[in-house]
Parts: structure tokens; sequence; C-alpha cells
């Protein structure tokens, strides 16, 4: 793996061990997550696949301390979310996280940029005005910032979302299907800016994802199914990918 | 379609407890105002029955002008022995009343708040007596022997063979207490005093010697009252007539129940502002659900639902909500009962509390105002929401179905326009004919357009407005302030007319506060400029008056150079009752500044009668003309204009006359004492020794209250302050239906930024900052709907003052601390309003709020 500025190659930027999240009881029973563990390095890009209903989504809520695991642990670096109460949770995301979801990303009420400055004036922080600027810069919004979110475009508005979770230089990103809602020229610019924020900034992501093409940009794709890890891929293409989601049907 | 729309009401219960609350209180407010209003009916019904017992025809002075509390003019004694003679009737015997006010062992007046003072004959023959009857000792017998109600007896600790002071028109005498009654059950007159004497004493005490106030008659086992009366009725001389027992008990309480009518007609008018502020949460809790609902009822028209089913579909769910409300409030109603029962209480109105009757048109008004207003708030909703195309389903459109700001512009103009002019109309004149509206139905129906056009309007000024006063906010709370003002002005109507529910109520109160100063202004100026006498002596609480005796002796003494004395009395004028003041003509002059501009005050010495120069223009009256006066005792009256005066605010009367014709004119209760006297020093007596004087004159009369001019502008502004608390604490209700609909419309407004609330907690806002953000949110609404409402009370109060001049309000005066107060009183209202809300904002489970569609 070749980055230019990631922190210590192979530090891990968040981990789950043995992660179960169960939901009803007895007869009534879906366990959402059946023992999962996984390991999402700093600086790296991974996508998580899996058919519907596989877990994938209830593992990224878990990481990222949206949810509450029923059983296992969760760490964000060294800290243990379980530990941690909504007060503690909610300054971590503040801090230490970042999100990009399918669609509703922007506050409607807000400009651009004060949504790619939400998490900052929400702690009531400072930015660094020269690293906003190139975020913004190469997400191609600079020119959109003084408008609300309806009059931007999808593209746009996904691409305000990752400016978001960047600037406020989070140990770790999660997108959850952040191209869903757009069209393909969109969806890959977005992509590929995911990308090049993890090459050149050394920006850890990781994304929940259906789509091949979209896994195909990560670096590491890790496979679920049934609430397990089935199966993970190093260096995707959207081939290989395909070929390892045709398995799942079978 | 009639189960889908059950189904949707039950599947949203809070929706519909909150938009119920609303409709339930001005519901229960309606139906308290009647239980109260029948309670006290009741009291009275029951009361006369009581009084009248056993008595068959009762023969009085007739009257052809019924005004004020007069009773009856008496008739020369002689009557009786007419009377007597009469087939018939087994026994008959006269009788006097008046005023006469119990002291009691300690020398204190024993002086009910509310109900009378009464002194009265007492009958020798029981059977006569209605349902009163000896508790303990014997019928009072010569000059110096009194009997007592049994309530005051027990109260003060009285009994039999104890001697008491009691205060009569003539004299304060000391009593020995001989009997102690009761009146069947009860122990008093509906909480009056009575002190009851031998007849011949009743009738010296109240200067009625050689005559009776009435008679009552018995006839003979198995007489027909009817029959008796009429044979009665031949022997009676002119000016006396014969009434049965059973009228004359009807007559009796209704009069009273009459007198209290202004009470339950000012009681509904609170009650219904409340019912128009729970409109106005009302039509907009609908409009929301509409909106929420657009791809259901969207859905609903694509599987083939009309437009008419989608319209009842909304109306069901307001017809459950006001059903509901109204049956509630109906039973809260009895809450609202007992709270009027003890706000009366408060200022001082002892109200007799019996049973609490639920009388057929209590429920039928309850239910009628309280599905009639759900139903008719929810009918546009209902009918935009049937304007919404199929296609909505399918689509993520957000459909307009407003009325252009354009439109809304052209009508709301116009309804202010109309509103105004006609409360311009009734306030100061004749320019339209109204036809069958009278001025205040006028001005109510005019400040009701005032209140819909502000609430139309302002949603066009709600953007700048709440930026203008959200602008502080993000330096004071950066992100949650920003949001709080942006989510404020996102839905500008919704924001109006949740601010204008506030506006009605605050409006009111701003405009009670400004009369109300206005009133108190006028009267300190009135005083300063009018009140040449160095003490003002009044009767406390409502017992009507006091003896002339303290006034005689005031006179008589060293210390006082002039004593006026100021009697008030009804009479009629072209069938409305008018009141008048008769003042002592001789002293006038050195104690009250009348502002005399035609005529003289001694000419009003002679007789005729002076008038206030704004009632002189209005009637078109020129000095020498004659007032046709009605009077209870003297019948009509050709009487001159004598005079002209500029100055009422001291007499508080715009007709004056010499206390001569006074006394020619009026006789019965009430009228034989003094209602105020005006006292000057004389030249070169100190301060303290005239004060000592006129308090130790005022010893033997403890219900009056002595006054110098500082005391005396005091007391008047405790009234006036009285008042106000009163109609503020009416005006309660209305607000809280205000607050819970900012909270209702917050809560809704909640519901749908389910998905925004989600991801703002998602990258990191507290639950903390969330609720502060609802808080702000909250702020901002209820702080434009006072500010709205101060706007609107101004205006209200600036003009009402201006009409009122006639009535001695000729000093405007805004009270800015207490104005200023509202918006805080506005900005507490909202967070209290957002409590609930933000707690529920903050509690959103983020998951399922970002995961919401």
């Amino acid at each position: 793996m070749t980055s230019t500025q990631a922190p210590l190659t192979g530090a891990i930027a968040a981990r789950i061990d043995n992660g179960a999240k169960i939901y009803g009881e007895g007869d009534t029973e879906v366990r959402a997550l059946d023992g999962v563990s996984a390991q999402f390095e700093s600086g790296r890009f991974t996508a998580i696949m899996g058919p519907s209903g596989s877990g994938k989504s209830t593992l990224l809520h878990c990481v990222a301390g949206l949810d509450v695991l029923s059983n296992g642990k969760v760490f964000i670096g060294d800290i243990e979310l379980g530990s941690l109460n909504d007060k503690d949770l909610t300054l971590l995301r503040r801090e230490k996280v970042g999100f990009v979801f399918q669609a509703f990303n922007l506050i409607p009420t807000l400009t651009a940029r004060e949504n790619v400055l939400l998490p900052l004036l929400i702690a009531g922080d400072d930015h660094d005005e020269q690293w906003f600027e190139q975020v913004v810069g190469i997400l191609g919004i600079d020119d959109r910032l003084s408008h609300r979110p309806s009059e931007l475009s999808g593209g746009q508005q996904q691409r305000v979302a990752a400016a978001r979770a960047l600037v406020s230089r989070p140990a770790i990103v999660f997108a959850d299907e952040p191209s869903g809602n757009l069209d393909s020229k969109s969806a890959a610019e977005l992509l590929d800016f995911m990308r090049r924020a993890v090459k050149e900034f050394g920006q850890t992501i990781v994304m929940v994802t259906h789509d091949p093409v979209a896994a195909s940009y990560a670096d590491r794709v890790v496979f679920l199914e049934d609430g397990k890890i089935v199966d993970e891929l190093l260096d995707p293409t959207p081939d290989s990918v395909l070929d390892r989601m045709r398995q799942f049907g079978a | 379609m009639i189960r889908t729309a059950l189904k949707t009401v039950f599947a949203h219960k809070l929706r519909l407890a909150l938009t119920a609350l609303s409709v339930m209180i001005g519901v229960a407010f309606i139906a308290g105002t009647f239980i109260f209003t029948d309670t006290i009916d009741q009291t009275f019904n029951d009361l006369f029955d009581d009084l009248f017992e056993g008595q068959d025809v009762i023969v009085q002075g007739e009257t052809e002008f019924d005004v004020g509390f007069s009773g009856p003019p008496p008739m020369d004694a002689d009557v009786l022995d007419a009377v007597l003679a009469v087939p018939g009737v087994e026994a008959a015997e006269g009788s006097v009343g008046g005023m006469a006010i119990i002291y009691d062992l300690e020398g204190e007046a024993i002086v009910p708040t509310g109900p009378p003072t009464i002194g009265g004959s007492m009958t020798e023959d029981l059977r006569l007596a209605g349902n009163v009857d000896l508790r303990d000792g014997r019928t009072p017998e010569g000059s110096s022997e009194v009997a007592i109600d049994a309530r005051t007896a027990e109260d003060n600790n009285i009994a039999v063979g104890d001697v008491v002071k009691v205060q009569t028109p003539t004299e304060v005498a000391e009593y020995e207490v001989t009997a102690i009654i009761g009146f069947g059950e009860s122990d008093n007159l509906a909480g009056a005093t009575f002190a009851g004497f031998e007849l011949a004493t009743a009738q010296r005490l109240f200067e009625l010697e050689g005559q009776y106030s009435s008679i009552v008659v018995i006839g003979e086992e198995g007489t027909n009252p009817d029959l008796l009366r009429s044979s009665i009725a031949t022997v009676l001389p002119e000016g006396v007539e014969a009434v049965t027992a059973a009228d004359e008990s009807a007559a009796q309480s209704e009069a009273l129940s009459e007198s209290l009518g202004f009470l339950q007609t000012a009681l509904l008018v609170f009650a219904l502002v409340a019912v128009f502020v729970a409109s106005f949460i009302i039509q907009n809790t609908f409009r929301i659900i509409v909106r929420q609902r657009q791809k259901e009822l969207a859905l609903m028209r694509a599987v083939g639902a009309t437009g008419g089913q989608v319209v009842w579909m909304v109306v069901i769910e307001a017809i459950v909500v006001g059903l509901v409300a109204s049956v509630l409030g109906i039973a809260f109603g009895f809450v609202i009962a007992q709270g009027l029962t003890s706000v009366m209480a408060a200022i001082g109105f002892d109200l007799p509390s019996t049973t609490a009757p639920l009388a057929t048109r209590t429920i039928i008004v309850g239910v009628a105002v309280g599905l009639g207003v759900t139903v008719a708030a929810a009918v546009l909703p209902a009918v935009r929401a049937s304007r919404i195309p199929p296609v909505a389903a399918l689509q993520d459109v957000d459909v307009r179905l407003r009325m252009s700001d354009r439109r809304r512009t052209i009508i709301g103009s116009v309804v202010l326009v109309a509103g105004v002019a006609l409360i311009l109309n009734g306030l100061f004149g004749d320019i339209l004919d109204l036809g069958p509206l009278n001025e205040l139905t006028a001005i109510g129906v005019g400040a009701l357009m005032v209140f819909l056009a502000v609430s139309m309007l302002s949603s066009l000024i709600v953007k700048p407005f709440a930026r203008f006063l959200g602008w502080p906010l993000p330096s004071v709370d950066n992100l949650t302030g920003t949001l709080a003002v942006e989510n404020s002005v996102r839905k500008p109507r919704r924001t109006a007319t949740t601010a204008s529910a506030l506006m009605i109520g605050l409006a009111l109160v701003a405009f009670f506060f400004i009369l109300g100063d206005s009133i108190k202004a006028s009267a300190g100026a009135a005083i300063e400029e009018g009140l040449r006498a160095d003490y003002v002596v009044s009767v406390t609480g409502f017992s009507g008056g006091f003896s002339p005796a303290l006034g005689e002796e005031l006179a008589a003494s060293d210390e006082f150079d002039a004593v006026t004395s100021l009697r008030f009395g009804f009479w009629d004028r072209d069938g409305s009752d008018e009141f008048l003041m008769g003042i002592d003509t001789e002293t006038v002059d050195r104690t009250i500044f009348l502002g005399v501009t035609q005529g003289s005050v001694a000419a009003l010495g002679e007789g005729g009668v002076m008038v206030h120069e704004d009632t002189m223009s209005d009637a078109g009256w020129v000095l020498g003309d004659t007032v046709p006066m009605g009077f209870a005792t003297s019948g009509l009256q050709q009487v001159p204009i004598v005079g002209e005066y500029t100055e009422n605010g001291i007499v508080s009367a715009n007709f004056l006359v010499g206390l001569d014709f006074y006394e020619e004119n009026f006789e019965g209760f009430g009228t034989d004492v003094d209602f105020v006297l005006a006292a000057k020093a004389a030249d070169g007596v100190a301060l303290e020794d005239s004060r000592a004087a006129i308090e130790a004159a005022a010893v033997d009369y403890p219900n009056v209250e002595v006054r110098d001019q500082a005391e005396y502008r005091q007391s008047q502004e405790d009234q006036v302050n009285q008042l106000l608390v009163m109609f503020n604490a009416l005006l309660i209700l209305a607000v809280i239906i205000a607050v819970f609909g900012i909270a209702n419309t917050l809560a809704l407004s909640i519901f749908e930024r389910t998905r925004e609330i989600g991801l703002l907690r998602a990258v990191g806002m507290s639950r903390r900052q969330t609720k502060r953000m609802i808080r702000w949110e909250a702020i901002i609404v209820a702080i434009i709907g006072a500010a709205l409402g101060i706007v609107v009370g101004l205006f209200f109060g600036i003009v009402v003052t201006a009409a009122m001049g006639a009535q001695g309000i000729d000093v405007l005066s805004i009270p800015s601390v207490q104005i200023f107060g509202l918006i805080i009183f506005g900005a507490v209202a909202g967070l209290l309003a957002a409590m609930l809300p933000a707690r529920r904002a903050a509690k959103l489970n983020i998951l399922e709020a970002i995961a919401y569609e």
C-alpha cells in the first residue's frame, strides 16, 4: 500500500471484537450481527459489501457509535465505545468521526459553507481556513458555498457532505451508500475524491455499499452475509467484486 | 372512509390530545361560566322561594321606573286597614326595610363584601314571616332590641342578651340582642347580614314613620292567592299594587339574576376569546397534519378516493377531536366554575356556593362551540387536502397549497381596514348606521377582524422579524441560535399562526394595562385638579352607604370649613339606567372643583339638574332645556337644565342634582345614606388636628374609610389594579391555550424534522444543544407573538382611551415597564412551551431519525 501522508503504518483507526447485534427474543430473534470481528486500518479505504439484510449498515452504525452492540466491543482509536455515555459518545462523534449518508445529509436552513463547517460550529471550534479551502477546492464546491442545499444538485450536495466529513480531520469517516442516489458521473466524481482523500491526506474511510463499482474505489472490501464476515478482497476491481458477489445468491 | 379516518385519529393519540386540549380549555371556560352563573341563579331562586314561603299576596308601592336597585316606593300605613277589611284575608302586617350594619362585640362593623347589610321590621305574627324562624330568644320589642341572623351571631360570637351597636340611616345606637333568627335551613340570606326590629322602631330608624315598604298578606284556609290578589287590588289607592307572593318571588329572583347578567356576559366574552385562540391552534394543527399526510392522502386519491372523500377524512378527524374535547371541556367546566368562585372571592365578592347544576343549555352550547369551532377551523385545511394531486403520492414534491402572498396581502389588508373601521365607528360615532349591531358588538367584531388580519399579514413579516429578533442569538449561542432563527422562518405561515394565538391574549393584556394606567392617570389628574377637600370619606366594601349623621357631625365641628355629602341614585333615561349624584350645593364650591361653564351651583340648589358638557353636546341640549327623568319613587319628572360643568373626575357622574331634589325623588334602600363625603379643614387648623377630628368622628362608623388626597388617589389606583388582576386572570386561559399551541406546533415541526435532528445528532450535536435549539425557536415565536400583541394592544388602548373622554378618562398613559414585561413574559411562555418538545427532540433515537422517511 502506498500512501503519501499515512500515519503510523498499520495503526488501527477502529475495530470491532466479536460484535453481535440481536433484535427481538426467542422465536422472533434476529441476529443482525453475529460475532463480527474486523479492523479498519488508518489511512485506508475499506468498503463493506453484502446483500440486503446482511448486516452491513448495522455494522457501520455500531462501529460509528450511532448504535450499540448487544455483545462484543467496538474501539475507535483506543476508546471502547461501550464505556461511553450519550454525552461522551456525542463528543466522540463530533471530534473523531465524520459521516456521509446516502440522502438527507445537509441541514436545509444552513448554507453549504455552514453545512461543511457543521461539526466545528456545533463544537464552537475555530476552523483551519486553509484546510477548509483546500477541501472545498478539491471537491469543486468553492463557488457554491453561499447556497442553500435546495439550490445544489444531488452530486453537489453529496460533495458538501463529504467536505463536512473531512473538514474536522476526523480519525475515521463512515459513509453509508454515499453514491447511492447519484448518477454515475456524479458518483464517480464523489468516489474519486474519497479515494484521493485517503491517498493524499491519509484519511481513513469505511464505506457501506452494494455497488461493485463503488466498492472498487476502496483498498479493501469486506463481505458480510447473515451478520458474519465471510470474505475479504484487497485492491478490488469492479469485476472481482462482482464475481465474489455472484457467489452469494448461489 | 370513516374507519380509515378513525384509525388515523387513534394512531396519533398525542396529536389528538394536544389539539383537543386547546379546544377543551375554551369549552371548559364557557361551561364553567354557565355552571358558575347557574349556581348563583339557583341560590337566589331558592332564597326567594324560602323568603316568601307561606305568604299569599304582597302589597307594595307601584313604580313606573324600575331602575338600579331601588325598591318600590313606600305607602301610607292606613292601606293596611283597607287590606285587613278584604274578605278572605286571614292576617296581614306592614313592614319596612333599609340599610342596617351590625357591629361586633369589639365595635367593628360586620360588612360582608358583596351581599348587602339589611335591616327590617319583624312581623308579630310568625305565620307572616316567610321561612324566618326564631332559633333562640324572642321577637324584639321596643326601641332598643334587635334580632340578628344566625350566621352573623355565630361568626361573631354574639348571643341572646349581648348588647351590640347597629348603624341605620338615622343613627348608630346600642341594642340588646333578643333573638337569633334563621331562614329555614339557611343561617342567613345568601350572605347578607340582617338586623330585625320591632315595626315602630324600624319605621323610625328607616325614616318611614307612618309608612310601610310592603304589606304581607295570608289568606284564609283554601283561598286562591290569585283571587285574593284581585279582591285586595280593588281596595288599594293609586300607586299601590298587589302581587301574589309567587310572582313577587320570581320577579325579585329574576331582577337579581339580571343584575348579575353582566357578569355572565363578561365571562362569556373572555371564554370566547379563549375559544378564538383555540381556533388558531386547531387550524394550524390540521394544516400541518394535512401537509404531513400529503403522500398518504395523494395515495388515497391515486387509488380512487374522490376529493370530497379526502375532505371528509380530515373533517371526521376534526369531529372526533371536537367531540372528545367538548365532553372533556364540559366536565372540566366544574373546575373552572370553582376557580371563578375563588377569583370572585379573591377580589371581594363572597358568593354563596351550593351544588352546581349542569343545565342542558350548558351541554348544548359547550358541544356546539367545541365541535363547531374545531370543524370550522379544519375545513380550510381539509379543502386544501382535497386539492393534493394523486401524482404527489409518487413524487417527492412539496405541493404548494397555500394562498399566494399577494392574495394574502390584499385580503389581510381589506379585513384589517374593515376591522379598524368597525372599531373606530363603534367608539367614535355614527358614520355608518350599523342597524341591529350595537356599538359593543361592532367593536368586538372589529377586534376579531383585526386579530385575523394581523395573523394573515404577519406571515409576510415573520421572516425579517424573526431574523431581527434572532440577530444577536448567533453570538450568544453560535450554531443552535442560527438554526433556531432559521427554523422559525421556514414556515412563515405556521409561525405566524402560532405567534398570533399568543398575540390575542397578550394584546388584550396590553390593552387592559394601557386602559388601566390611563384611568389611574386620569383619576390622579382629576384628584389633583378637582379635589379641594382635604379628606374623602367613603364606604368600604360594598355596603352601599353610611349614615348621614357622620356628615352632620363633621359639619358641626370647628375643625372643618365645609363638608359635602354625595348621594348616588339611578334613574331612567329613555328606557335605560343612568345614574346621578346628589350633592350638597352649599358647600361643593369649597370641596370639589366642578368647572361650571354655564348656570351655577347656586341655581342647582333651587332644583333642576346640572349636566356634564360632553353629555350636553351629545344630546344636543342647551341650558334651560328640560330632561325627562324617570324615578322609581316619584315617577317621570321634567327637570330643567340649570347648569353645565366640565369636571366629572371626582363626582364620577354626568348628572348632578341638589340634595333637596334628591330627597324628593329618591326613597328606599341605599338612597337615604351618604355615598361619599368630601371634607375641607377650616383655615388655620393643623393637618394632624383635622385628621384626628375626622378619625374620631368616624370611629362610630367602622364601615367608612377616611382618606386624605394622597390616600384617596392610592385607593382609586388600587381599585383599578384589582380589576386589572381580575381581567388578566381571566385572560390567563387564553394565554395557556396559546402556549399549548406553540408546544403542539413545535412538536409537529420536530416530527417533520426528525431526519434533520438525527443528522445534527449524528455529526455531534449534544442533547443539550438540541434542546437549546428548540427552546430558542420557541422563544423567537413567542416573542413575535408578544410583539404583535403589544402593537395591537397599543392600538386598542390608544383608541379606546381616546373614546372615553366623556367617562372622565382624558389622560393617555402607557405603562412602558409592564408593556415591556410582556416581551419577557412571552419569552418565558415560549420556554415553557418548548419544555416537552425539546425533551422529545433530544431523546430522538439517531438511527431511527436518519432512517426515517
